[in-house]
């Protein structure tokens, strides 16, 4: 069974070749690339079927045994994180095909090369079974990422580079925390890491270590505080690198949060510092809060949804610290549904761009009428955003709030209602312009079936995600969450 | 006195590099040069890179070489050599950060004609 290291071995390889082999001939680098992410999709969902039938996959990369060798170690959770990675970064691609061919010709096959590097690395830390491993694949994702953000006119290496000092810090915490671990325990390998702290009294060191790479991995997810990169990164950058790393990045790394939280972390870890829990948990309020108010204050629509998705990740930090199992199940569910809502939204706002030209206030007048097919996928992300019932973002909030109210966390869970009050109020202002102003131009003008299709599907994913949730959180999250206890 | 210097003595090596750490932290927020920020950087990955080396160290212990025709094996007379592979691969990726990092620096510098941060707050205002 080859096909846990293959989804992440495609992309790879894909972008050497890219790289390497069509220098200049854009169209087959495309070709390339959407082959080797269809392949690795396909992949993906091999191996979430196979986790599925037979449990915890673990593939010894090079046939080395277990607690030396490195391994990828893929449960429920990380399967349908990958199948998350593929299909998003697939659908992307697709949909931004004519964006890599036009604009800027010449640098297409790097930023297609770096494109692909960044799927390899986002699917490596979801699913790695190693510490180490882990960061060295959130450098391979975060440096081909800063170098994606780069490509995007005046002011994006500004921001992109501001993002790179602040990310080198994360993950250099991280590694800290992975340092403390190692002198804990003399091991790398997440499963014998659990094992031999379940096996002794905790210490200090391992607290340490704890706290350490939780603030790292904090940073990298831009919790409230540190979420200044966040909205200039993406809200300067071009919309193929934006629309490709905003649904991912933070998502996968509340994903090494929740694994870290759960697997390697003996259960009352968060418990046993009831400061950093208190913290976390106030900070993800304070984060939700912030992210509402100052999408509040935007009127561009793409920085509007980066601080909407400031505000997201409070939801993710704040479920996994809340300590519960509901919580923890809603922020599982939350990485996906967010995941799934980010990547309509921004690939909506592809369409509305590419056809404006623009994103602010005024370029969204009359939507409803000369883009109907955008602005349907549009306003079904909008209302899963908001949190309305057949959609995936209402179950992952009902589990969230649930899962404040069982642990007496109140102010967690008004943020949550807060927020979703803000979204309201959000996106209502958007449709208002798009519904009842006049368009700039008469009649019909959406786009074409190529570009709306890659739309269509993500959005068709999040009733069909809602409606599943049972499903998941049964076969998928449920045995991720026995495995941790 | 003693009390305080003991340990001081005895953990140097994480003291050490805990005041590396906060030199460069202190040079990424404070020095307003982009040049300045990206030294800082440096420094900050690399105290963390000492730490693994140090974490590996042994009281009277050498390379981690085994010598042909070596009868027996005692562990304790080498280093774990396991930090430092890892801190290979560190430094690696630190080089490749440096190398984005200096890229994206020659970008800014083509742009607004400086590196300085107020100079090109002030350029980006206009």
């Amino acid at each position: 069974m080859q096909a846990a290291i293959l989804t992440i071995l495609l992309p790879l390889l894909g972008s050497i070749l890219i790289v390497l082999g069509t220098w200049g001939r854009n169209r087959m680098g495309m070709t390339v690339a959407l082959l080797s992410l269809v392949a690795s999709a396909g992949m993906s969902v091999a191996v979430l079927v196979r986790v599925m039938e037979e449990g915890m996959l673990t593939y010894q990369l090079g046939g080395w045994p277990t607690p030396l060798g490195i391994n990828l170690t893929i449960d429920g959770f990380s399967a349908v994180m990958l199948c998350l990675v593929a299909f998003a970064s697939l659908l992307t691609l697709w949909s931004f095909r004519g964006d890599f061919l036009r604009k800027g010709q010449e640098k297409a096959p790097a930023m297609l090369g770096l494109y692909l590097l960044a799927v390899a690395g986002h699917m490596g830390i979801v699913a790695t079974g190693d510490i180490f491993n882990l960061y060295v694949f959130i450098e391979v994702a975060a440096l081909s990422g800063y170098a994606l953000l780069s490509f995007g006119g005046a002011r994006s290496a500004r921001a992109s580079l501001n993002y790179l000092l602040i990310g080198s810090v994360g993950a250099s915490l991280y590694l800290l925390g992975v340092a403390y671990l190692y002198i804990a325990t003399g091991s790398l390998n997440m499963l014998d890491v659990a094992d031999i702290v379940a096996k002794n009294p905790t210490s200090g060191i391992l607290f340490t270590g704890f706290v350490i790479l939780v603030f790292g991995v904090w940073i990298k997810m831009a919790l409230f505080p540190f979420h200044g990169w966040l909205p200039g990164a993406y809200g300067r950058t071009s919309l193929p690198s934006a629309s490709l790393l905003a649904p991912l990045t933070t998502k996968v790394m509340a994903y090494v949060l929740v694994r870290f939280i759960l697997t390697v972390f003996p259960e009352n870890t968060a418990e046993a510092i009831p400061a950093l829990s208190q913290l976390a948990v106030w900070g993800a309020t304070a984060a939700i809060v912030a992210g509402a108010a100052f999408a509040l204050a935007q009127t561009d629509l793409r920085r509007m949804l980066c601080y909407i998705l400031v505000a997201e990740v409070g939801y993710m930090v704040g479920g996994s610290f809340v300590g519960n199992d509901t919580a923890l199940t809603g922020t599982m569910l939350h990485v996906l549904a967010d995941a799934a809502m980010t990547l309509t939204l921004f690939l909506a706002l592809g369409n509305i761009v590419r056809r404006r030209g623009g994103q602010g206030p005024e370029q969204l007048d009359g939507l409803f009428s000369s883009m109907p097919v955008t602005m349907a996928a549009f306003v079904l992300g909008a209302l899963s955003m908001i949190g309305v019932p057949p959609l995936c973002g209402f179950y992952s909030k009902w589990y969230l709030v649930s899962g404040a109210f069982e642990a007496g966390q109140f102010q967690f869970a008004a943020a949550l209602l807060l927020s979703s009050l803000v979204n309201v109020v959000l996106f209502f202002r958007v449709f208002e312009r798009a519904f009842f102003r006049k368009p700039p131009e008469s009649g019909y003008d959406d786009v074409k079936w190529t570009r709306f299709a890659p739309l269509g599907l993500a959005a068709i994913a999040l009733p069909l995600l809602g409606l599943l949730t049972g499903e998941i959180v049964d076969y998928l999250i449920t045995p991720t969450l026995a495995f941790g206890a | 006195m003693n009390t305080f210097l003991e340990p001081l003595v005895s953990h140097f090596n994480y003291v050490a590099y805990i005041a590396i750490m906060m030199i460069g932290l202190y040079a990424m927020a404070a020095k307003r040069n982009l040049m300045k920020k990206l030294i800082g950087m440096g420094i900050f990955q690399t105290s963390i890179m000492l730490l693994y080396v140090s974490i590996g160290a042994k009281e009277g212990a050498s390379i981690p070489i085994v010598a042909k025709y070596a009868e027996t094996i005692s562990p304790e007379s080498y280093v774990n050599p396991l930090p430092h592979v890892l801190m290979l691969t560190a430094i690696v990726v630190s080089v490749a950060t440096l190398g984005v990092a200096l890229c994206l620096v020659q970008v800014i510098y083509k742009q607004y004609k400086s590196l300085e941060e107020d100079t090109i707050l002030d350029k980006e205002r206009s």
